[in-house]
C-alpha cells in the first residue's frame, strides 16, 4: 500500500495545476523510491515528466509499485479543498479503487479527508535517455513567463537561438516582429535573476509558443527554470522542486515550417 | 318428443299485424286461483298467412351448427325456420304479451290471454336446399347418388325428415331444390345426383344479390356505412363532438318487425355469426368498424355535416353491400367447411378489385388517424424494446463522453487547437519502454 505524506500542500497543487492543462488523464507511478509521472499531450508533440522522490514525503511508504489512475481535473478540485499549508497525506490500496487524500490543518484539528474514484488508462511509456544538450540557459521562471507571454502577441512559434554573445528570442507574425535579447550575467543581488548559458554549440530551433506559455503555468513552483536544446532533439524545461524532485517537460521543435 | 300440433285451426288468420297473431296454446288461466305454472308455457308465434292448416313444426339439425332446430313445413309453400326476437333493452323490465280477438266489441276476458314470455318467434321462408347441404357437402369422395341416399347420410334424430317426405309435395320440393345445385344423371328411372360448387356458388350468389338489394338497415348501419366510413382527420371546432353511440346491434324494435323477413333473421344472428365465425371477412370488417367506433369521436350525425376525407362511390357500396350478404348467407345457413370453400371462391365470379382498392386506402387512412390520435392522446412510445435498448446503449454512451469532454481542462482545451504542422511526434524521439 502507499502512505505519502507532504508537509505543504502547496507545492503538490501548484504541480498537479500545471500539469492539468496539458494532459487529461495519466498515470501516477508510485513505487519505493517515489511517485512518477509521464503523459503526453493528446497531440503526441509534448510531453510531462513528473518526479517527487521518495525523500520529499515525510515519511513515504510503498511497498510494491502501484499505478493510480487519475483524472486530472477531479484532482484538481479535490486539491481545492486543501490550504496552502495544510499537511497532504495520499494514500492507495495495492490495488486501489480510489486514492485516499486527507488535509490535516495545522492552526487547529480540522481533518477533512477525501475519496477520488480512479480509472484504468492505458498508456505508453517513453524511455527518455539522459542527453548532453548542445545549449542550456537557466534563467528566472518569471522572466521566461514574460518573454512567451509577450511574444505570443506577435506570433505563435518563437525561435530560440543560442549563441556566445547570449540566448534571443525572437517571433515574426502577420503584425511584424519583435525579439528580447537576453546576455549571460549574475545578479549578485538577486541570484534568481541571474542568467547562466552552457555553450557547447550554437543552437536555434523553433517551438510552439502556446506550448510553452502552457509550461510556465509550473513558474509558480520554482523560481528557476531550466532550458536545454539540442538540434534533432526535443526541447527540454526543467522546473526544480524540493530537494532532488523535478517537473519536466519536453516540446518536439517545429521544422521546416519557417515560410 | 311427439309431433307439436301447436297451429290449429287459426293459423290462416295470421299476418303481420300482432294484435291478429294466433295463440299456439288454449287459453286455460282462471281469474281467481293460480294454477301451477305449465311445464311448457305458451309461446308467440307469427306464421306466414300462406300456411296452411297442414302445415307442421317439425325437429330437423340445423346444417350450420349441427343441433337439432326447429322448423314449419308446409306441404304447399315449403319450409320456413324460426327466428326468435328477443325484447330490446332494457330487459330489466318484465314484459309480457297480452292478447286480444282483432275486434274490440267482444268482452276483453272472455278470449283474451297474456303470455308470459315476451319473446316472439318469426317464421321465415327457408330454402331447403340449405338443409341437404350436409349430406351433399361430404369432406370424402362425392357421388351420383339417388336423393333418398343422400338424405339418409343426414342425421334424422327424431324422424321427422323421412316423415315428412313421405308428403309427395314437399319430396318434390326438396328434389328441385337439389337439382339447382347438383350435376344429375338418370339411371333408369331414378335421377341420381352430385353437389356442384359452382352451381352452388351461383345459386347463393343470386341469393345474395337479392338480399343486397334491400340490406335490412341494422346491417347496412354496422356492416356497410360503419365499415366504409372513413375516420374524420380534423373536427371543426364549431361542431361539439358527442360520445360515440354505436348502432344498436339486436333492432328488436318494432320498426324492424315490419321489414323484410329476413331483417329479423339477419339482425338476431348477426351477432352470432361474427363471434363463431372470427374468421370470415365480415367479422373482419366489423372489429375494424367498432374499433373506429371506439375511437371516433363524433356520432354520425355529425360525420354527415364534416367532410369526410374518403366518400365510398356506389359501386363501392353495392359491392360491399354484396360482400357482407354473401359473408352472412355462408356464415349463418352454410356448414363451416363449405362456406370456408366457398369463400375462397368467391372472387373467381365477382370482381372485387374496386372494393379491395378502397379498403386499402381507408385502413391507411385509419392507421394515421389512430397514429395521430395516440401522439395527441397518451404520448407512449410505441417502440419496440431492441430500439429501446440501443437508445439505451446511445445515452450511456452519450453521457460518458459528455462527462470526459466536462472533465478536460481549458488548457488541454486550447492546446487541441494548436497548429502542430512540422512538429514531430514524442515517440519519434524517445523509445518506448
Amino acid at each position: 500500500m502507499l502512505e505519502a505524506r507532504l508537509g505543504e500542500a502547496a507545492e503538490f497543487k501548484k504541480v498537479i495545476d500545471a500539469i492539468k492543462d496539458l494532459v487529461q488523464d495519466c498515470n501516477f507511478d508510485c513505487n519505493d523510491s517515489g511517485v512518477a509521472l509521464q503523459a503526453m499531450d493528446n497531440s503526441h508533440v509534448a510531453l510531462v515528466a513528473m518526479l517527487l522522490k521518495a525523500e520529499s514525503f515525510e515519511p513515504f511508504r510503498c511497498d510494491r509499485n502501484i499505478a493510480l489512475g487519475v483524472n486530472l481535473t477531479s484532482l484538481t478540485k479535490v486539491l481545492r479543498a486543501a490550504q496552502n499549508d495544510d499537511i497532504l497525506t495520499l494514500k492507495a490500496e495495492d490495488a486501489p479503487d480510489v486514492l485516499n487524500l486527507v488535509f490535516e490543518s495545522k492552526a487547529n484539528d480540522r481533518i477533512s479527508e477525501y475519496d477520488l474514484k480512479l480509472m484504468d488508462i492505458d498508456q505508453e511509456h517513453l524511455g527518455i535517455p539522459d542527453t548532453e544538450y548542445a545549449a542550456t540557459v537557466t534563467m528566472s521562471s518569471a522572466e521566461f513567463k514574460r518573454i512567451t507571454t509577450d511574444l505570443i502577441a506577435m506570433s505563435e512559434s518563437v525561435t530560440i537561438d543560442v549563441s556566445k554573445d547570449g540566448v534571443k528570442f525572437s517571433a515574426q507574425g502577420d503584425i511584424g516582429n519583435g525579439s528580447i535579447n537576453l546576455r549571460q550575467h549574475t545578479d549578485l543581488e538577486k541570484s534568481t535573476n541571474s542568467v547562466e548559458i552552457e555553450l557547447s554549440e550554437p543552437v536555434a530551433l523553433t517551438f510552439s509558443l502556446k506550448y510553452l506559455v502552457n509550461f510556465c503555468k509550473a513558474s509558480a513552483l520554482s523560481t528557476r527554470v531550466k532550458i536545454c536544446l539540442s538540434n534533432e532533439v526535443p526541447l527540454l524545461v526543467e522546473f526544480g522542486l524540493s530537494g532532488t524532485s523535478y517537473l519536466r517537460f519536453y516540446l518536439a521543435p517545429k521544422i521546416g515550417d519557417e515560410e | 318428443m311427439p309431433r307439436t300440433r301447436s297451429t290449429k285451426g287459426a293459423t290462416a288468420a295470421a299476418s303481420k299485424d300482432k294484435t291478429t297473431t294466433t295463440p299456439d296454446t288454449p287459453a286455460s288461466t282462471s281469474l281467481y286461483t293460480l294454477p301451477s305454472a305449465p311445464p311448457n308455457p305458451p309461446k308467440l308465434f307469427i306464421l306466414p298467412e300462406s300456411a296452411t292448416p297442414k302445415a307442421r313444426i317439425i325437429t330437423l339439425q340445423n346444417p350450420r351448427y349441427s343441433r337439432p332446430a326447429r322448423y314449419l313445413v308446409c306441404p304447399t309453400t315449403g319450409f320456413y325456420e324460426f327466428t326468435k326476437i328477443t325484447t330490446p333493452s332494457p330487459s330489466s323490465q318484465p314484459r309480457s304479451w297480452l292478447l286480444t280477438p282483432s275486434s274490440s266489441s267482444s268482452s276483453l276476458s272472455a278470449s283474451s290471454t297474456t303470455i308470459q314470455s315476451p319473446d316472439l318467434f318469426l317464421a321465415t321462408p327457408y330454402d331447403p336446399l340449405f338443409l341437404i347441404l350436409p349430406a351433399l357437402a361430404t369432406p370424402c369422395k362425392r357421388m351420383f347418388l339417388s336423393p333418398d341416399d343422400h338424405l339418409d347420410a343426414l342425421p334424422n334424430p327424431d324422424r321427422h325428415l323421412s316423415n315428412i317426405l313421405t308428403c309427395e309435395s314437399t319430396r318434390k320440393l326438396v328434389e328441385r331444390r337439389m337439382a339447382v345445385i347438383c350435376d344429375t344423371v338418370e339411371a333408369g328411372d331414378e335421377v341420381m345426383y352430385r353437389l356442384n360448387e359452382a352451381k352452388l356458388l351461383s345459386e347463393i350468389i343470386s341469393k345474395a344479390k337479392k338480399m343486397a338489394k334491400d340490406l335490412p338497415k341494422s346491417m347496412e348501419d354496422k356492416f356497410v356505412k360503419k365499415a366504409l366510413e372513413a375516420p374524420v382527420m380534423s373536427i371543426k371546432s364549431s361542431q361539439a363532438p358527442l360520445p360515440a353511440l354505436a348502432p344498436p346491434s339486436l333492432p328488436t324494435d318494432e320498426s324492424s318487425a315490419d321489414l323484410d323477413t329476413q331483417s329479423a333473421a339477419a339482425a338476431s344472428s348477426s351477432s352470432s355469426s361474427s363471434a363463431t365465425t372470427p374468421s370470415t371477412e365480415m367479422s373482419e370488417s366489423q372489429l375494424a368498424a367498432t374499433s373506429t367506433a371506439a375511437t371516433s369521436v363524433a356520432s354520425r350525425d355529425d360525420l354527415e355535416i364534416i367532410s369526410s376525407s374518403l366518400v365510398p362511390s356506389p359501386e363501392v357500396l353495392s359491392l360491399q353491400r354484396l360482400r357482407v350478404s354473401f359473408s352472412f348467407i355462408l356464415s349463418s345457413y352454410l356448414p363451416p367447411s363449405l362456406s370456408a370453400a366457398l369463400k375462397t371462391q368467391l372472387p373467381s365470379q365477382i370482381d372485387f378489385k374496386e372494393l379491395d382498392a378502397y379498403l386499402d386506402t381507408l385502413q391507411k387512412l385509419r392507421q394515421e388517424a389512430a397514429a395521430s390520435r395516440a401522439n395527441d392522446f397518451s404520448g407512449k412510445r410505441t417502440r419496440d424494446e431492441e430500439e429501446d435498448e440501443r437508445l439505451e446503449k446511445k445515452r450511456k454512451l452519450a453521457e460518458e463522453e459528455k462527462l470526459k469532454k466536462a472533465n478536460v481542462s481549458r488548457g488541454v482545451k486550447k492546446l487541441a487547437k494548436v497548429n502542430v504542422t512540422g512538429m514531430k511526434k514524442m515517440s519519434d524521439f524517445f523509445k518506448k519502454k
